[in-house]
C-alpha cells in the first residue's frame, strides 16, 4: 500500500484536530481514521505526533476529554470541543485561509 | 490559565491514574488499527506486525505525550533524583570520598569567602546603614594618602557645632578598661560614644536606657551602657545588672543600660563590652584630660546624611565648614609651619554603611590570595571527580546503550547524569557549610592576637548561602559536563555486541582523563609553589638575627596612673618594683623600659646634629626608648662600643644616650659618634639639652620585623623627658616565662596591691607581629598539600583505570613475548609525559601569576629558583610513587588471565 505522505506544516495538526472534533467528539483513533480518509488518503497522521497533540490542546483547555465507551463496546477516551476551543477553530480557521490564498497568489504569479 | 494549571498538577500528583490512562488510550487504538488490518484481509500475525512497526516505539511515544502534559521536567527530576541516589549508594566508599573531597573544597570557599563577606561586604546592622558618612580629614602634604580617620576632641566639638548637612553626627573611640582593682589585669573592650551615638545609629536598648545627649556634657558623673554580649556573660543577663557598677581603670562606673543584641559596634573586627560617654575622658584624665588637648587625636566621627544630599553636595558642604573648624581647633603650640598645613586640612565624608575596620587594610589582600587558593582547590577536586565520573561512565557504557535502545533521548540521559552530579556537589556543599562554620571560627581564632581580640560576627546572610549553592552548582556542572557529554556518545551496535574493542581504539586517540590530570598537576605546582614562597618568607622572618633574644623573656606592664599613685611617686615606686623582681628566684635578670620591641607602639622625632650634611627630612627621624641599665642585657642587645647606662645617670646627671649603628652611621658618617653630642628637634620655646652618645649598640628590629633598622637611641629612664606612668618590666628567666607570673604579682603586691599587671612574653609580642604572614604561610601549606593529595589520588585513579582497560593489550604482549619491563616502561611514559606537561603548564602559570604575592612576601622574588625547583621535585616524587604502584600492576598481568578474561 504505497502512500504519498505530505508532512503537515507545523501547527496545521492542532486545526485538523480542531476541526474534526468540531462534528462531533471522537476518540484518537477515529481522529486520525477520519482526517485520513476526508484527505483521500494524502494525510496519515503518526500516533507520535496525534496523542502529544491531544494532550497538548487538553492542556490549553481547547478540547477535553472524558472517557466514553465505544462502537464495539470497549473503554475509550472521547474528546470533544470547549466554547474556547471552538473560538480558536474559527481563528485558527481564517488565517488559514489567509494563509493559503496568499500561499496560492505567489504560487501563480510569481 | 487555570485549566492549564490543573492539567498539569494533575499529571503531577495523580502521575499513576493519568500513566494508565495514557496506557489505556494507546491500547485502544492500537487494538482497532489492528482490527482494521484485520478487516482489510491480513492475518492476526500479519496486522499485530504491521501494526507494530506504525506504531514505532511505544515508550517513545509515552515519553512525547508526557511532554506534552508539560510537567515533565519536574517529574523527571524527582526520577533522576531517586535514580541518582541509587546509583550513587551502589558505590558508598568512592561516592563517599567524592562528597568528602568536595566538601572540603567547597567548606574552605565558604569559610574564606565569609570572612571576606564579614569584614568587607556586609551592611551594619543599624538603621539605614547607606546613610552612614565617615568624616576623615585629608592633610595637603600627602594629597593621595587615605584620609585619617582621627579626631582632636576640640576638633569634634567645633564640628558637631557648626554642620547642619548631617542629620546627626557622632563620635567614638575604642580603648581598653581595666575592670580589676589591682593584681592582674582584666581587660574588657571599651568605647567612648557621643551622646548622639546611639540614637543616630538607631540602635535601642535591651534593658534600662541608652548614652544620650544629656550625659556627654562636661563634667559628667561616670554611667556605663553595656553590650548585650557582656551583659550576657559578665552579669548572666540579670535585669539588676542595670543600677550597678563597674570599676573602670579604678574608677567608678554606674550601668544605665543595655544594648541590643546583634550590635557590636562601627569597627568591624573589634566589639565593644562597655560604652561611656565621651566627657568621661575626664574622669581617666584628671585636669589635663584629652577634652581640650589639640593634639590628642582619639575621636573617630561619622553622620548620616539628610535624605536626599548628594555625595557632592555633603562634600561641598564639608568644604564650606572646613577651614572655620580647623582655624577653631587649631593647636597653638605647634611651629608656624605645621599650623598652616593644619589650617590647610579638610574634612572628607567616606562612605560607611559596612563600617570601618582596619583588618580591610591588612586582611584584605591576604584573603583574596587565600579565596584564590581555596578557589583552585576546589577546581581540581573537581577534576577528580570528574575522572572518577568518567571511569565509572565508561562502566556504566552498556547501561546506558540500552536506556538510549529504549527511546531515551541523550538530553535525557545527559540531564540524569548531571542530575546524579549535581547531587553529589550538593551533599558535598552541606557537609561543606558545617565544615566552614568551623573553619571560619578557627580562622578568627588564628588571626587574633594576645592583646588584639578579632572579634567578628560570623552569623551566615543570604549572600554567603548564594556563595555556596553557586558554588555547589558550579562545581556539580564543571565535573558532570564533561563525562556526561561523553559517556552519552555511545554507538548503540558496538555496545550491543558487547565489545569494547572500537571504542578503546577511539579512547587511546583522545583521553580526557589524561588532559585532567595534567591540569591538575599544574594547578598544584601553582599552589606548591605560593605556598612554598610563604613559608620560606616566614622561616626567613622567624630565624633572621632581629638585634634582641625574644626567647624566655616574660614582660609585666605596670600601669601606676590606674593604681592613682600621685606623679611624684611614680618613679621611685617603679625602681623599687625593678629591684625586687631583680631578686626573684629564676630570674636570670631584670630591666624597665618605656618602649618593648616589635609592641604595636613607638616614640619618635627627629636628631638635629652640629655636623655639614646633617640629615633632614625622613632621615634625620629617629626612634626613641628610656631604659634601666639592665635592659640591653636583659633583651641581649650586645653594646658594641663605649658604656652601658648606670646608676650615675641620674635625672639631673648630664643627658647621655646609646645609639644603634643605623644612627651612628647616618649621623655621624665619618665613624666617630661615640663621644659626639646631638640634640632632639625642640619646640619653639622649649630649648632641648645636648645629649653626648656613650655607648654603641647593634641594631635591632623597633616596630616590625619586616622594617630597615630604624634609627634608635636609647635613653636613661631616669632621664626621661615627660612622665610615662606605665612602664614595662623584662625578666630574662631561668624557666618557662609564665611560671613566674604568680611569683611577680606577690612581689609587685609587696610594694601596692592596687598596680594592675598586664603580663606577656616577648616572643608572643614578636610572634603576634606575624600572624598575617603565618596565616598564609600556614594556610597555603595546608591547602597545597591538600592539592597535592588530591592530584596525586586523580593520578592513581587515572592510571589505575587505563591499566584496566589495557589489560587486554597488555597481556597480547606479555604473550607475544615483550619483557614485563618494557610493560612498566609503556606505563611509566604516560605518567612522565602527562607529568611533564603539567608541570611545564603549572611554571608557566605560576610565574605569570606569583608576581601578585610580591609584596606579601620577605627576603626573596617570588620567581625565586629555590622554591621553584622544590616544588617540582616534590610534586614529580610525588607523581612518580602514585603512578608507579598501578604500573606494577600492569607489569605483573598475568597474560593467560588477561587473554581469557575476554
Amino acid at each position: 500500500m504505497a502512500q504519498k505522505r505530505i508532512e503537515l506544516p507545523q501547527g496545521t495538526l492542532d486545526l485538523l484536530i480542531l476541526r474534526t472534533l468540531a462534528l462531533e467528539p471522537q476518540h484518537g483513533w477515529a481522529i486520525s481514521e477520519r482526517i485520513h480518509q476526508i484527505s483521500s488518503d494524502v494525510l496519515l497522521i503518526q500516533q507520535g505526533s496525534l496523542y502529544p497533540a491531544l494532550h497538548r490542546l487538553e492542556r490549553r483547555g481547547w478540547i477535553k476529554a472524558k472517557w466514553g465507551t465505544s462502537e464495539n463496546n470497549r473503554r475509550a477516551k472521547y474528546y470533544e470541543l470547549t466554547k474556547t476551543g471552538r473560538k480558536q477553530l474559527e481563528l485558527e480557521k481564517d488565517s488559514w485561509k489567509k494563509l493559503a490564498a496568499a500561499v496560492a497568489q505567489i504560487l501563480e504569479t510569481a | 490559565m487555570f485549566n492549564d494549571l490543573f492539567f498539569r498538577l494533575r499529571s503531577l500528583f495523580r502521575h499513576d491514574t493519568v500513566e494508565s490512562e495514557t496506557d489505556a488510550e494507546l491500547r485502544f487504538h492500537f487494538d482497532q488499527q489492528v482490527e482494521k488490518h484485520m478487516k482489510s484481509g491480513l492475518t492476526r500475525e500479519e496486522a499485530l506486525r504491521k501494526t507494530r512497526i506504525d506504531f514505532g516505539g511505544h515508550e517513545q511515544l509515552k515519553e512525547e505525550i508526557r511532554e506534552a502534559h508539560g510537567v515533565n521536567l519536574i517529574e523527571t527530576l524527582f526520577q533522576d533524583i531517586r535514580y541518582g541516589l541509587r546509583i550513587l549508594g551502589r558505590t558508598p566508599v568512592i561516592s563517599c570520598v567524592a562528597v568528602l573531597s568536595l566538601a572540603l573544597g567547597i567548606g574552605a570557599n565558604t569559610a574564606i569567602f565569609s570572612l571576606i563577606d564579614t569584614v568587607m561586604l556586609r551592611m551594619l546592622p543599624v538603621q539605614e546603614p547607606k546613610e552612614l558618612v565617615q568624616v576623615r580629614i585629608r592633610d595637603p602634604r600627602s594629597p593621595n594618602d587615605e584620609p585619617e580617620p582621627t579626631f582632636t576632641n576640640p576638633l569634634w566639638e567645633e564640628l558637631r557645632n557648626r554642620q547642619d548637612f548631617f542629620s546627626g553626627i557622632f563620635a567614638w573611640s575604642l580603648t581598653q578598661f581595666d575592670l580589676s582593682q589591682g593584681g592582674a589585669v582584666h581587660d574588657v573592650n571599651g568605647m567612648f560614644a557621643s551622646g548622639e551615638y546611639f540614637s543616630t545609629l538607631g540602635i535601642r536598648p535591651a534593658a534600662g536606657r541608652l548614652i544620650t545627649a544629656a550625659d556627654d556634657k562636661r563634667g559628667c558623673p561616670g554611667v556605663a551602657v553595656l553590650s548585650y554580649g557582656f551583659w550576657q556573660d559578665h552579669f548572666g543577663g540579670a535585669q539588676n545588672a542595670v543600677g550597678s557598677t563597674l570599676s573602670l581603670d579604678n574608677h567608678i562606673f554606674n550601668v544605665i543600660g543595655v544594648s541590643a543584641p546583634g550590635f557590636f559596634g562601627l569597627e568591624v573586627g573589634n566589639k565593644f563590652d562597655v560604652a561611656i560617654p565621651v566627657c568621661a575622658a575626664e574622669i581617666f584624665d584628671g585636669p589635663k584630660s584629652r577634652m581640650d588637648r589639640r593634639s590628642w587625636w582619639w575621636l573617630n566621627v561619622a553622620g548620616r546624611s539628610k535624605p536626599g544630599m548628594t555625595p557632592e553636595q555633603l562634600m561641598a558642604r564639608l568644604g564650606v565648614v572646613s577651614p572655620l573648624v580647623f582655624a577653631a581647633a587649631l593647636p597653638q603650640d605647634w611651629e608656624v609651619k605645621d599650623q598652616q598645613y593644619f589650617l590647610k586640612r579638610s574634612f572628607q565624608p567616606i562612605p560607611a554603611a559596612t563600617g570601618t575596620s582596619y583588618l580591610r587594610r591588612q586582611f584584605t589582600q591576604p584573603l583574596h590570595i587565600l579565596m584564590g587558593v581555596v578557589g583552585l582547590v576546589l577546581v581540581i577536586a573537581c577534576a577528580n571527580i570528574a575522572s572518577l565520573m568518567l571511569a565509572r561512565a565508561s562502566a556504566r557504557h552498556k547501561e546506558i546503550a540500552v536506556r538510549k535502545a529504549l527511546g531515551a533521548s541523550r538530553a535525557r540521559l545527559i540531564r540524569q547524569l548531571l542530575t546524579e552530579c549535581v547531587l553529589l556537589s550538593t551533599a558535598g556543599a552541606l557537609l561543606g557549610i558545617l565544615f566552614a562554620r568551623w573553619g571560619s571560627t578557627l580562622l578568627v581564632r588564628y588571626i587574633s592576637t594576645g592583646d588584639n581580640k578579632v572579634f567578628l560576627d560570623l552569623s551566615f546572610d543570604w549572600r554567603i548561602l548564594c556563595f555556596t549553592a553557586g558554588a555547589a552548582i558550579f562545581t556539580g556542572i564543571l565535573f558532570g559536563v564533561l563525562p556526561a557529554f561523553r559517556s552519552t556518545r555511545v554507538s548503540l551496535t558496538s555496545a550491543m555486541k558487547g565489545s569494547q574493542a572500537v571504542d578503546t581504539e577511539s579512547r587511546a586517540k583522545f583521553c580526557p582523563g589524561k588532559w585532567i590530570v595534567a591540569s591538575q598537576v599544574a594547578l598544584s605546582l601553582v599552589l606548591l609553589v605560593a605556598s612554598g614562597l610563604f613559608l620560606r618568607s616566614l622561616v626567613k622572618l622567624v630565624t633572621m638575627d632581629v638585634g634582641f633574644d625574644r626567647n624566655s623573656v616574660l614582660i609585666v606592664r605596670a600601669n601606676l596612673h590606674n593604681a592613682k599613685v600621685p606623679a611624684e611617686q611614680q618613679p621611685p615606686m617603679f625602681d623599687e618594683i625593678e629591684n625586687r623582681l631583680r631578686t626573684l628566684p629564676g630570674v636570670v635578670s631584670a630591666s624597665r623600659s618605656v618602649m618593648t620591641p616589635v609592641s604595636n607602639y613607638v616614640w619618635n622625632s627627629d636628631l638635629e646634629v652640629d655636623t655639614p650634611n646633617a640629615p633632614t627630612g625622613d632621615a634625620a627621624l629617629a626612634f626613641f626608648n628610656f631604659i634601666s641599665p639592665g635592659y640591653l642585657g636583659t633583651v641581649r642587645t650586645p653594646l658594641l662600643a663605649g658604656r652601658n647606662f648606670n646608676d650615675g645617670d641620674t635625672q639631673t646627671a648630664p643627658r647621655v644616650a646609646v645609639v644603634n649603628e643605623t644612627l651612628a652611621r647616618r649621623f655621624f658618617p665619618n665613624g666617630d659618634a661615640l663621644g659626639k653630642y646631638f640634640r632632639v628637634h625642640a619646640d619653639p620655646g622649649k630649648p632641648e639639652p645636648p645629649i653626648q652618645i656613650v655607648g654603641l649598640a647593634k641594631d635591632a628590629k623597633y616596630e616590625s620585623l619586616r622594617e630597615e633598622a630604624h634609627a634608635t637611641a636609647y635613653f636613661p629612664i631616669a632621664q626621661v623627658t615627660e612622665p610615662v606612668e606605665e612602664q614595662v618590666f623584662e625578666l630574662r628567666t631561668a624557666m618557662r616565662p609564665s611560671a613566674l607570673v604568680p611569683a611577680v604579682q606577690e612581689s609587685v603586691a609587696g610594694v601596692s596591691k592596687a598596680v594592675p599587671l598586664d603580663f606577656g612574653t616577648l616572643a608572643e609580642q614578636v610572634d603576634d607581629s606575624l600572624v598575617q604572614e603565618r596565616l598564609l604561610a600556614t594556610l597555603s601549606t595546608f591547602f597545597g598539600t591538600l592539592a597535592l593529595l588530591l592530584a596525586m589520588i586523580g593520578l592513581y585513579g587515572a592510571l589505575s583505570y587505563l591499566v584496566a582497560q589495557r589489560q587486554r593489550e597488555f597481556g597480547i604482549r606479555m604473550a607475544l613475548g615483550a619483557p614485563r619491563d618494557s610493560i612498566l616502561r609503556l606505563v611509566m611514559r604516560d605518567v612522565i609525559i602527562v607529568l611533564a606537561g603539567g608541570l611545564a603548564a603549572g611554571a608557566c602559570l605560576a610565574l605569570v601569576t606569583v608576581g601578585v604575592l610580591q609584596k606579601m612576601l620577605f627576603g626573596l622574588a617570588p620567581h625565586d629558583t629555590f622554591t621553584f625547583i622544590s616544588a617540582i621535585g616534590v610534586l614529580s616524587a610525588v607523581a612518580i610513587v602514585a603512578g608507579y604502584l598501578p604500573a606494577r600492576r600492569a607489569m605483573r598481568v598475568d597474560p593467560m588471565v588477561a587473554l581469557r578474561y575476554e
